[in-house]
């Protein structure tokens, strides 16, 4: 290169950042224009994207809901304190005063043993056989309900109550709560496969569609090596491309997910009655995923695939 | 600038292209190969651009070993030497104007840079005022200025020319042939591959003839 006086070496002009921001804002233009142009075949490989991210999107929101259920049924877990036989009635009223003193008790219901055949046999239906019997068999107990606390806290205080003496027994009235916990962990880690597949998938659709691209630029990339220009270089704007398709795909992902959403409202709230809370949509951070793994995949996949093709031409 | 040492090449298993070819070219030298068809003129300049790997012998081009080149320093290379190629290697779906930039746009040069000097490029070779059309509306002698151009504007250290005139009638061939001149005059190594015996005659540079890969004759300039 024959140098003038105040210029540098070609080579050495790429580090400026400005000229440098500026190219990339033309590549990031001039990949635009090429989607634009073909806008039936960028759509479709759009959409494509779209539909393989919505369904680990789908599964995090349906789990993201039922994180929320899950809250509302926790506070409203109960625990049932089975007394001692030889508690008498009076105990069982300052122990049910003692309760209402902690913090993490709402309100405590004594139940005697009268109270508890009577309510017994009104729900069988065994009035007759329980009649039968010289002794009530049934202990008297409190129903307590614990302030607004995790399954955690709920589990450490029943523990704490079963030690004391006037307690026989403490039942918790969690075992289906802590199954459907058990259901949301196993949707968490359908998400997480269903999520590695559809990154895998994104990067299949992206990585074929630019090695198509590369393909049918084949001439114009011979060229511009004949001419000096890198692998980097010419990867350029193909990286664009890839960022594009893996944004919007995760855009549109989102959208649907929104369409489905508002479809799903209405039966689930006549499922669910009116007392309990409406479908609620991904938080911000949840909804921005799909986006942010969108173009992270899509721009992988671009340079991966668009390094590997380029790569082979020769001028 | 340009230094051939005993240099070979051999395609696969075929006759030799090229066989111990040795000559140097140095700075503000301009020498026209020449020779028959299938002589190994363009293998001889693909070798200069990296384009083909050597089969034996050494070949430096501006201080760098090419038997030695990493593939990751071929592009810096190219950029240092600006290329006319015969079937002028343009793309159609970009302006003229676009197509003398490439050199520039792949080096890195900022916008401004990249606009003055194009249009000098442009100028030099008589094409100001067509930047925006597409080469597909040019005619092939117009195409190949525009190759002459792109190979020129960032004024590189050596020129590699294949059949730049081929396309070009008598009078423009004598101003390309005068722009190459000026480039020579400020230092810069031409290497012109051609058949046109006239341009040759007229050039009154170093001609090397190729014979079925060997270099056959090396005739110094005419004083």
């Amino acid at each position: 290169m024959i140098r003038t006086r105040g210029e540098r070496p070609a080579t050495k002009r790429q580090g400026a950042p400005a000229t440098w921001w500026l190219q990339h804002k033309q590549d990031a233009a001039d990949s635009l224009r090429r989607l634009l142009a073909a806008p039936l075949s960028s759509l479709m490989t759009v959409f494509v994207i779209a539909i393989a991210m919505l369904l680990p999107s789908l599964v995090l929101l349906i789990n993201s809901n039922l994180g929320n259920l899950l809250e509302e049924f926790r506070s409203s877990a109960r625990l049932t304190l089975y007394l001692e036989e030889a508690t008498t009635e009076a105990e069982a009223t300052a122990t049910s005063e003692y309760l209402l003193t902690l913090d993490s008790i709402d309100s405590v219901d004594f139940i005697s043993q009268t109270q508890a055949l009577e309510d017994f046999s009104a729900a069988a239906g065994l009035r007759d056989v329980l009649t039968s019997f010289s002794d009530n068999p049934l202990p008297a107990s409190l129903v307590v309900t614990p302030a607004e606390v995790s399954a955690d806290d709920v589990q450490a205080l029943a523990a704490e109550l079963e030690a004391r003496p006037e307690v026989a027994l403490v039942q918790v009235d969690q075992q289906w709560i802590q199954r459907l916990e058990a259901l949301a962990g196993l949707l968490r880690v359908v998400a997480r496969t269903l999520g590695i597949i559809v990154v895998l998938g994104v990067a299949f659709i992206v990585g074929n569609t630019i090695r198509l691209s590369v393909e049918n630029r084949r001439d114009e990339i011979r060229v511009i090596k004949l001419v000096g220009g890198s692998d980097g270089f010419i990867a350029r704007p193909f990286l664009y491309t890839g960022l594009y398709y893996g944004i919007c795909g995760g855009v549109l992902a989102l959208l649907m997910l929104l369409l489905i959403g508002l479809a799903l409202a209405a039966p689930l709230r006549a499922l669910t009655g009116p007392g309990a809370s409406a479908l609620t949509g991904l938080s911000p951070a949840g909804a921005l995923l799909p986006v942010l793994a969108g173009a992270a995949v899509g721009w992988a996949a671009a340079l991966i695939a668009s390094r590997r093709c380029i790569g082979t031409i020769d001028p | 600038m340009i230094e051939f040492d005993r240099v070979s090449k051999r395609y696969g298993g075929g006759q030799d292209a090229l066989a111990n070819i040795n000559f140097t070219l140095g700075k503000g030298e301009m020498a026209f190969l020449t020779g028959h068809s299938g002589a190994g003129k363009s293998t001889l300049l693909k070798l200069i651009l990296a384009m083909e790997p050597l089969s034996g012998g050494r070949l430096t081009v501006a201080g760098l070993d090419m038997s030695r080149l990493p593939r990751r320093r071929i592009p810096p290379h190219r950029r240092r030497i600006g290329t006319v190629f015969q079937d002028h290697q343009l793309l159609f779906d970009r302006s003229v104007a676009a197509n003398v930039a490439l050199p520039l746009r792949v080096s890195g040069f900022p916008p401004q840079d990249i606009q003055r000097r194009v249009r000098a490029a442009l100028d030099k070779v008589g094409l100001l005022g067509k930047e925006k059309l597409s080469p597909a509306q040019l005619s092939g002698g117009e195409q190949q200025r525009v190759g002459i151009a792109r190979a020129v504007v960032g004024r590189p250290g050596i020129i590699l020319a294949d059949e730049p005139t081929g396309n070009l009638d008598p009078a423009l061939s004598s101003e390309i042939m005068a722009v190459f001149r000026q480039f020579r005059e400020i230092g810069v190594c031409l290497l012109i591959a051609t058949h046109d015996t006239r341009l040759i005659q007229g050039g009154g540079c170093r001609v090397l003839t190729l014979d079925r890969g060997r270099l056959v004759s090396d005739q110094p300039a005419a004083t």
